[in-house]
């Protein structure tokens, strides 16, 4: 087991370094962002000669040995466009997409779970049609208007909750139903499938054979091995929830990795595009050994494979 | 379904299977509005009222049922340059569809090949293989996208070709572990015994057995290439103008949703329709190809 | 029905009515973007900009009429044609409580000219070589050479407290800037919104309001939306048509102001068909310059005869443009044998893409054959400023130089040899060197007659309008905004 984890986390750190280099690359061929830094009108040599107090004008391999020393170092460079290290900028971000991440899972959860039980309980019925349809209608808009359509409704006509920023908790509940409706329909799915997959083993048979009502059997047995699968879905979906939110952090302005990272990327600011992407891909390749490693010891029949 | 009286409440709970249609009505429902929103994308140089580009400044943000000084009735109304609605939502269609079904083309091709060359040969291919898995999945995906287009450019061809980049590992991931199982059966291991060459196993004997679970995948991932693709048009990263998408055309009228709903109300509509008929149909095929939940 | 009761108890609490208005003591400003540095000398975005301009005082500044003002310096003389010296004033105090003197004025351009500031603004003051200061309240400033538009570029000069700044240095000092403006930082929440509060002893008066927040909210749509709830009560970069359906909401003002700024077609006269002039001519007749005003831009912008405006220096208005002739552009490209020649149009999602559609639509009626490329922004520069065979045929832009001369428009855009031009004339090159060398303005606005002149038959751009700037504001805020849209909190109150 921890043989089997420590050759993991040398994957892992080996997949987190060829991202780095990846988007290292793919970004210097998109441009530096001199041009975008100088004034509308200024001439050739003022544009040469920021780009060469910046640094950009070195061949990209230089740039990248560069970069790599310096990381070695746990120095990740400071933002050409703010001016403060690139680690503080991301890191005072964190916070606000951890909080937006856990608003949209626990919407997904509340609502996702309790609907993919329902529908494996009531397979076949009227119920699990219209649930599974409400779980897809959350996953057929796009989110720039479905944010908008939010906004309008809950924020401007009813008045009920704040339009747009971070400032209190209830700003949070508005983009947490926007993300969440992506990741809900995914859970209800998943819980779905993995309860009815559990509710035709033998011993759920065996138990409703000796009376045990279908919600009986659910609840007694069947959560408790159907959590397995959803758990690991779970730990991709955080993942997934920590970067996929770029358009519902710009559409409600909140300060989350999502939006700093299409702000850097529009403005090539590397250096803070390095750090965002470094962060997602530890936690990416974190959760998913995690949820690897939490599966395997739920279940000791799962025969890791390396 | 059956037209006998209902047997709902009133039947006791026996163990009496009602005996289920081949195809449920709901399916023949979201299978008829895929092959209407195709049909109408394919008709629509035939179909459409009017020139989706032309447009007439005059004749803005008009509400459905307009009708010109020149006699042209605007059916859906128009968009913020004056230019019908209908037109683009059917020229739209066109390219949403095309964009969606292309990518999801390219990318099971791409990740299908790799995901059971990984699983066939294992070794340092399977290695190489799935590392570089792990590496693409772990870009942020809408990351990757903005950053392709900033390198490539813009344009219909490059899009697909985005949209291929981001998706594929998923689809190989998928073929790897299905692969795994397969490669293990009786007769393939025949197969290879008798000297038949890899190319021929891989593709006629194993591709046959992992396509069910790639189906699903890959009509989950067609629904969500539309959205895809409407999200970059919203980060102004989509297809160029004066050509519509569905999703350029939203991202444009969102801003109207006040005084011009109809802008993002019939496109959205559209789409929403399109990718909920797909996501059921996809569940369907699920449960229908899902060895697991055919047990029951 | 447990559940039931427990779901609509959760409901209920979300609909708990909304928080009250906040506070007449606070006023709240919408911007697209958080500050990138509030170090005046480091970024300046218009979202920097109008954070730091309310904490930082400037050499001189501009009135509401565009007129260059003291603010710093009471006042200034032309020693010869390298040196001006300047007057201080000696009663300002930075808001560490320190006293504003010579030498932090000497300090404040020397750092901004320091390569090794890396500043972005280094190209807009490298012409000043030395600063010297002469007596507590005096300074005399070197330029390289005769420098016309000094005083244009010194009203972005902000006055930075030399002993904070060398205590702290720059990376504390753009986190927690000290300046001598009406506004003092509070709290800078990175991404998220600057609060800056009133120095009741500001040397100008009491500031209007007691804390001011700069929020940054990318999106339009919901920068209205917080407008309309109270949540901001000004928002800046209307787009025309939201313009025009707010002024209907009757807690609210729509504010606009024409600007200095010029909306333009660039059209290349170095690569492809557009190196034929009767090709360039052709496009010039072919947009219909009030169409697009009336129609895309809700009539907040006014027509221009060249790439110019009435608040700039050396704009002629009396040249005449081309006004809008299909017939006269179809026989122009029939003539150049150009008829269905493809034009490649350049834009980026910070230009209106309405009006690129709509110009493309106008060049595409005159026979010939315009394709849009939506490139992301630091692309479309790159191309747009790279070789004449990158740069496409057309691109449109709004240009604003911020120091309202000719000098700072015309000069990058089609002086040989600068980034923007894809254009080359020795008669246009000598009237914009001269216009730049003299500090006569008679001499001045001469040689911009005569550059405009050349301008006008060789075409490589094309005035479209002088844009106007609109503000959502709640009905109570009382603000004439200017046409070098600063932001001075100054200059807003809450009407009584």
């Amino acid at each position: 087991m921890l043989r089997y984890a420590a050759g993991r986390l040398v994957q892992a750190a080996i997949a987190v370094l060829g991202v780095l280099t990846i988007v290292f690359i793919v970004m210097r061929f998109s441009g530096d962002p001199t041009l975008l830094l100088v004034p509308e009108g200024s001439t050739q040599e003022a544009v040469d000669a920021l780009r060469k107090q910046l640094g950009f004008d070195r061949p990209v391999v230089i740039q990248y040995l560069d970069y790599l020393q310096s990381l070695g170092r746990f120095d990740f460079g400071i933002s050409v466009v703010q001016r403060i290290p690139a680690i503080d900028i991301v890191a005072s971000r964190v916070p606000y997409t951890v909080m937006l991440a856990l608003g949209a899972l626990a919407v997904a959860l509340f609502v996702g779970l309790p609907a993919g039980i329902a529908m494996a309980v009531w397979r076949g019925g009227w119920l699990e049609r219209c649930l599974s349809a409400l779980a897809l209608t959350g996953q057929s808009l796009p989110t720039f208007l479905s944010g908008m359509l939010l906004i309008i409704v809950f924020g401007v006509v009813l008045g009920w909750l704040p339009t747009s920023g971070a400032g209190d908790i209830r700003a949070l509940i508005l983009p947490s139903i926007a993300l969440g409706a992506l990741s809900m329909s995914t859970f209800a799915r998943m819980a779905r499938i993995a309860i009815i997959d559990e509710l035709g083993k033998d011993y759920v048979r065996a138990a409703r054979a000796r009376g045990l009502s279908k919600a009986g059997a659910v609840e007694r047995h069947v959560l408790r091995n159907a959590a397995i699968p959803v758990v690991t879905v779970a730990a991709l979906e955080i993942g997934n929830l920590l970067a996929g939110a770029v358009i519902v952090e710009t559409v409600f302005a909140w300060p989350g990795i999502g939006q700093l990272a299409i702000q850097s990327i529009q403005s090539r600011d590397f250096l803070v595009v390095q750090v965002i992407v470094l962060l997602i891909s530890i936690v990416y390749v974190l959760t998913s050994l995690l949820a690897d490693l939490v599966y395997a010891l739920l279940d000791p029949r799962i025969r890791l494979a390396s | 379904m059956s037209a006998l009286p209902a047997p709902g409440a009133a039947t006791p709970r026996r163990k009496t299977r009602r005996v289920q249609p081949a195809v449920p009505l709901a399916i023949i429902i979201v299978a008829a509005i895929l092959v209407l929103i195709v049909g109408l994308a394919l008709l629509a140089p035939w179909i459409a009222p009017a020139d989706p580009t032309r447009q007439t400044l005059l004749m803005r943000l008009k509400p459905p049922g307009s009708v010109s000084s020149a006699g042209q009735l605007y059916l859906l109304g128009t968009d913020d340059l004056g230019r019908d609605l209908l037109s683009r939502i059917l020229y739209g269609s066109q390219i949403s569809i095309a964009v969606a079904f292309l990518s999801v083309v390219v990318s099971t091709v791409v990740g299908v090949s790799l995901g059971m060359a990984a699983a066939w040969f294992r070794g340092w291919v399977e290695t190489l293989i799935m590392r570089f898995v792990d590496i693409m999945l772990s870009i942020p995906a809408v990351l990757l996208a903005v950053l392709t287009v900033a390198v490539l450019g813009p344009g219909f061809l490059k899009l697909i070709l985005v949209l291929a980049l981001t998706r594929w590992p998923r689809y190989t991931r998928v073929a790897y572990a299905q692969t795994l199982q397969v490669a293990n059966l009786p007769y393939i291991k025949a197969a290879e015994l008798a000297g038949a060459r890899t190319l021929r196993i891989l593709f006629r004997h194993v591709l046959p057995n992992i396509a069910g679970p790639l189906l699903v995948v890959a009509t989950a991932e067609f629904g969500l290439m539309i959205l895809f693709e409407a999200g970059l048009s919203f980060l102004g990263l989509g297809i160029q103008p004066p050509a519509p998408s569905w999703g350029s055309i939203m991202s444009v009228g969102r801003q109207y949703v006040e005084r011009a709903w109809w802008i993002v109300a019939f496109p959205g509509a559209c789409l929403f329709l399109l990718v909920f008929s797909v996501n059921v149909l996809g569940d369907w095929l699920r449960d229908k190809l899902d060895p697991r939940s055919r047990s029951r | 029905m447990k559940r039931l009761s427990l779901a609509a108890a959760i409901l209920a609490c979300l609909i708990a009515p909304a928080a009250a208005q906040a506070t007449k003591d606070v006023l709240t400003i919408d911007a697209p973007n958080d500050a990138a540095t509030l170090d005046p000398h480091l970024q300046w975005d218009a979202d920097s900009y109008g954070v730091y301009r309310n904490i930082f005082d400037n050499l001189v500044t501009r009135d509401a009429s565009g007129k260059i003002v003291p603010q710093i310096a009471t006042a200034w003389r032309t020693l010869d044609d390298t040196h001006v010296e300047f007057d201080l004033r000696t009663d300002v105090k930075f808001h560490d409580g320190t006293a504003l003197t010579a030498d932090d004025v000497v300090f404040s351009v020397k750092r901004i000219t320091n390569p090794d500031l890396k500043s972005s603004q280094l190209s807009q003051f490298n012409q000043i070589v030395d600063a010297k200061a002469e007596g507590p309240g005096k300074v005399v400033l070197t330029t390289q050479s005769p420098y016309p538009v000094l005083l244009a570029q010194l009203v972005k000069l902000s006055i930075v407290p030399k002993a904070y700044v060398e205590r702290v240095g720059d990376q504390e000092f753009n986190l927690k800037p000290v300046g001598s403006g009406p506004y003092k930082l509070r709290e800078w929440q990175k991404g998220v919104q600057a609060t800056v509060d009133a120095v009741d002893t500001y040397w100008r008066g009491k500031p209007p309001f007691k804390t001011v927040v700069f929020r940054a909210v990318p999106d339009v749509s919901t920068r209205i939306a917080d407008l309309k709830t109270g949540r901001a009560d000004l928002v800046r970069l209307l787009p025309p048509d939201e313009a025009i359906a707010l002024k209907k909401e009757p807690a609210l003002n729509v504010l606009t102001v024409p600007t200095e700024r010029v909306g333009y077609m660039f059209i290349n006269a170095q690569a492809g068909p557009t190196t034929d002039l009767k090709v360039r001519q052709a496009i010039a007749y072919a947009v219909d310059k009030q169409g697009i005003i009336d129609a895309l831009l809700q009539g907040l912008g006014k027509p221009v005869n060249s790439i110019g405006a009435d608040p700039i220096f050396g704009y002629q208005a009396d040249i005449a443009g081309y006004g809008y002739d299909p017939a006269k552009a179809k026989a122009l490209v029939k003539e150049a044998k150009a008829e269905g020649a493809e034009l490649t149009f350049l834009t980026s999602p910070a230009y209106d893409r309405r009006i690129v559609e709509a110009i493309q639509q106008m060049v595409n009626d005159v026979g010939l054959k315009v394709n849009v490329v939506m490139l992301d922004h630091a692309t479309f520069l790159r191309r747009r400023q790279g070789t004449p065979a990158e740069a496409g045929q057309l691109a449109i832009g709004v240009w604003s130089c911020a120091c309202q001369d000719a000098d700072g428009i015309i000069f990058p855009l089609f002086r040989t040899g600068s980034t923007w031009s894809k254009y080359s004339n020795p008669a246009f090159d000598t009237a914009a060197d001269a216009a730049r060398s003299t500090l006569d303005e008679a001499k001045r606005m001469a040689a911009y007659k005569s550059a405009y002149e050349v301008l006008r038959q060789d075409v490589p751009g094309l005035g479209l309008y002088q844009a106007f700037a609109s503000y959502g504001a709640r009905k109570e805020l009382q603000w004439q905004p200017t046409s070098n849209e600063s932001l001075f909190v100054m200059d807003m109150n809450w009407k009584r």
